[in-house]
């Protein structure tokens, strides 16, 4: 049984389509990020699961258990908000008791319970003051320990990392990933940062205009994305997108007078001259030193360090190639090189139909 | 440019709005406190000078003890009622439904409406012979024969208190309605997932956001209704029996209907250091509401 279960759930506002048809099924511990980009729906899947917005069509189900219609209270969720949604007059601790409070949880155990999450969040000194005394990062806190305390069946977070610094969003997202490995809850995480999807899910729904574009492990979705968009959408710098047309058995570049090895796998999925999407990501890409691996030739362009790595952009022919090399390697603007990459580094797409060969 | 320059400029600026001011203002304000150590009669010559008499008198009267009753139950009823309604009425009208934004403007009419124009409209509706409360009170049974309202002492205050509400639980609504669209989403969601019925969400969740504008409008309501005259001059007179006078009815009667300058002068300006102290005490408590919701 799992602990969530989304089923062919539809939402429209007026004539707008917002969810084409979701379906997720997720197992009890789960860490599932929804990631896309701005407007794609997430927030409205989320609501839909929180009780805050109601579905068009399609079910939901906790615990094996269909929840439409059941008042958000009663749907064993609790919720963490962009905007931390803190109750302005309260003090901490009440804010952090408050959904005990409502449901009439007698006052030392209610104590008990903020103490508790209190000291897991590291937060017990600034149980008397109100929201308007803390920082972000501090209401953030606040706003994850008022979701601790209900011990939910499932946790749904709204990027609630989004309204913080960068420095504090990244001790965050470990806090976060100790909590739930401590926690093991049902997780479904909202972001558009496809960093903090990599780094806390154990699984990631692809979202974009109100469908799954890809559901899967962290290294699935990097490694063998199912569609353009997802090979774009995920890792930093995106994904060197070559046009090519299939021509035996190499894939000669569009524009260029050079050509790539077919790699024997999908020799079968696609025909003689069939135009492709050579999808090669940039850490795949080095500095050729022999002939022994498939290479490419190109001319450096641009060469810009970033401390750990040496993003380099480079022509081949009328397209362009990045590659984060080492800081150590020895490329100049202008120069010929070579690019060399495993055979098992390259995807290769259909133009027409966007999806993975 | 040297800052004496500046500084001069400025009070050249302001010197025709100052003279008007002085004028209009200033002036009078004087001439009254001056007219109120005399015993002068609205026409004639100045009066002589008698001290603080006339402030004595007035304070020991009897007429004004119960004047500044009745005036202080008119505006702490009146007030009161219209923050209740005002807000009921703006947290109805910030629900989703078809035909809010048509009930939104149909609601400020009341308050849009020239006092005037609204005190006749409640003379009509409270007339004993021909008025439509009494009509329908009648053929609901509650009453056996037309009363005239405005014209018992037990009901004549009621009466103008349910006719004052009506003209401005709207400025009360209007307000209360625009600082419910600052109240984020975000709280209101959190509080539906926390548990909170309606009566704790708005306790914990709309009202921290209410409470800044409704002690402003809280503020100017009591102010105005202290000073109340208008409803009431057309509606009773201050009668019957005087049971509806207020202080501003009294001031008028005692300078013009009874001619007694110098004694209205001293009411009146009793009146203005009464409002005077309700503003000052009202201002340091809208300081300390804004403060609390962040
Ligand atoms: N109450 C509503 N009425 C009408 N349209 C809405 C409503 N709520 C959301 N939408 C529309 O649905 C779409 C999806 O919105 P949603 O808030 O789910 O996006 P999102 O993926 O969370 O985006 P973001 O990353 O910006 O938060 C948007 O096009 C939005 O305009
Ligand atoms: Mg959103």
């Amino acid at each position: 049984m799992s602990a969530l279960e989304i089923r062919n759930v539809r939402k429209n506002y007026g004539s707008v389509e917002t969810l084409k048809g979701i379906d997720i099924a997720l197992q009890s511990g789960e860490f599932l990020v929804l990631l896309g980009s701005s407007g794609c729906g997430k927030s409205t899947l989320l609501n839909i699961i929180a009780g805050l917005a109601e579905a068009t069509s399609g079910d939901v189900l906790i615990g094996g258990r269909s929840i439409l219609g059941v008042h958000p209270k009663n749907r064993d969720i609790a919720m963490v908000f962009q905007s931390y949604a803190l109750y302005p007059n309260l003090t901490v601790r009440r804010n952090i008791g408050f959904g005990l409070e409502m449901r009439g949880v007698a006052a030392d155990e209610r104590e008990k319970a903020v103490a508790e999450a209190a000291r897991l969040l590291q937060i017990e000194a600034l149980l008397d003051r109100k929201p308007s005394q803390l920082s972000g990062g501090q209401r953030q806190r606040v706003a994850i320990g008022r979701a601790l305390v209900r011990k939910p069946q499932v946790f749904l977070f709204d990027e609630p990392l989004s309204n913080l610094d960068a420095k504090l969003r990244l001790e965050m997202r470990t806090e976060l990933k100790r909590l739930h490995q401590m926690l093991q809850t049902t997780v479904v995480y909202v972001t558009h940062d496809q960093i903090e999807a990599m780094t806390l899910a154990s699984r990631i729904a692809v979202m974009r205009d109100g469908r799954i574009e890809q559901l899967g492990t962290p290294e699935e979705i990097y490694n063998e994305p199912a569609t353009l968009y997802v090979a774009g959408f995920v890792g930093a710098p995106s994904m060197n997108m070559l046009q090519a047309t299939v021509q035996g058995t190499t894939l000669a570049i569009d524009g260029a007078k050079a050509s790539l090895p077919l790699p024997a796998r999908f020799r079968d999925a696609v025909q003689d001259g069939a135009r492709v999407v050579a999808g090669i990501r940039p850490e795949a890409l080095r500095v050729a030193a022999d002939a022994a691996a498939p290479s490419v030739p190109v001319e450096i362009e641009v060469v810009e360090l970033t401390g750990p790595e040496l993003v380099t952009t480079a022509r081949i022919g009328t397209q362009r190639l990045t590659a984060c090399l080492p800081p150590a390697s020895r490329v100049a603007k202008g120069q010929a090189a070579s690019f060399a990459f495993s055979e098992d580094a390259l995807r290769l797409f259909d133009p027409d139909t966007g999806k993975a060969f | 440019m040297s800052s004496t320059w500046m500084t001069t400029r400025a009070w050249l600026l302001m010197l025709p709005l100052l003279v008007v001011m002085v004028a209009v203002i200033g002036w009078p304000l004087v001439d009254t406190v001056g007219l109120s150590f005399t015993d002068a009669k609205l026409v004639g010559t100045g009066g002589n000078y008698v001290g603080f008499d006339n402030y004595t008198n007035m304070l020991s009267s009897s007429n004004f003890s119960r004047t500044l009753v009745t005036t202080t139950l008119f505006a702490v009823i009146s007030v009161a009622a219209e923050m209740v309604i005002g807000v009921l009425a703006a947290l109805l009208l910030n629900q989703q439904f078809h035909g809010r934004a048509i009930l939104r403007a149909l609601m400020i009419l009341p308050w849009a409406l020239p006092t005037v124009v609204n005190a006749t409209l409640w003379r009509l509706i409270y007339n004993p012979e021909y008025g439509a409360l009494n009509a329908a009170l009648t053929q609901l049974n509650l009453i056996d024969a037309y009363r005239s309202w405005l014209g018992e002492p037990g009901t004549a205050l009621v009466a103008l208190i349910v006719a004052d509400c009506w003209k401005n639980f709207p400025l009360v609504a209007l307000i209360a309605l625009a600082a419910l669209q600052a109240v984020p989403r975000d709280i209101t969601a959190a509080s539906l997932v926390d548990g909170a019925g309606p009566f704790n969400r708005f306790r914990f969740v709309i009202l921290p956001y209410l409470a800044g504008p409704l002690m402003v409008a809280l503020v100017l309501r009591t102010i105005e209704a202290f000073k109340v005259f208008d409803i009431i001059w057309v509606m009773t007179r201050g009668g019957p029996a005087n049971s509806t006078r207020t202080l501003s009815i009294l001031v008028y009667q005692e300078a013009f209907s009874f001619q007694r300058a110098g004694s209205g002068a001293s009411l009146a300006l009793i009146v203005t250091l009464l409002v005077t102290v309700l503003a000052v005490a009202y201002a340091a408590l809208v300081r300390k509401t804004a403060g609390s919701a962040a």
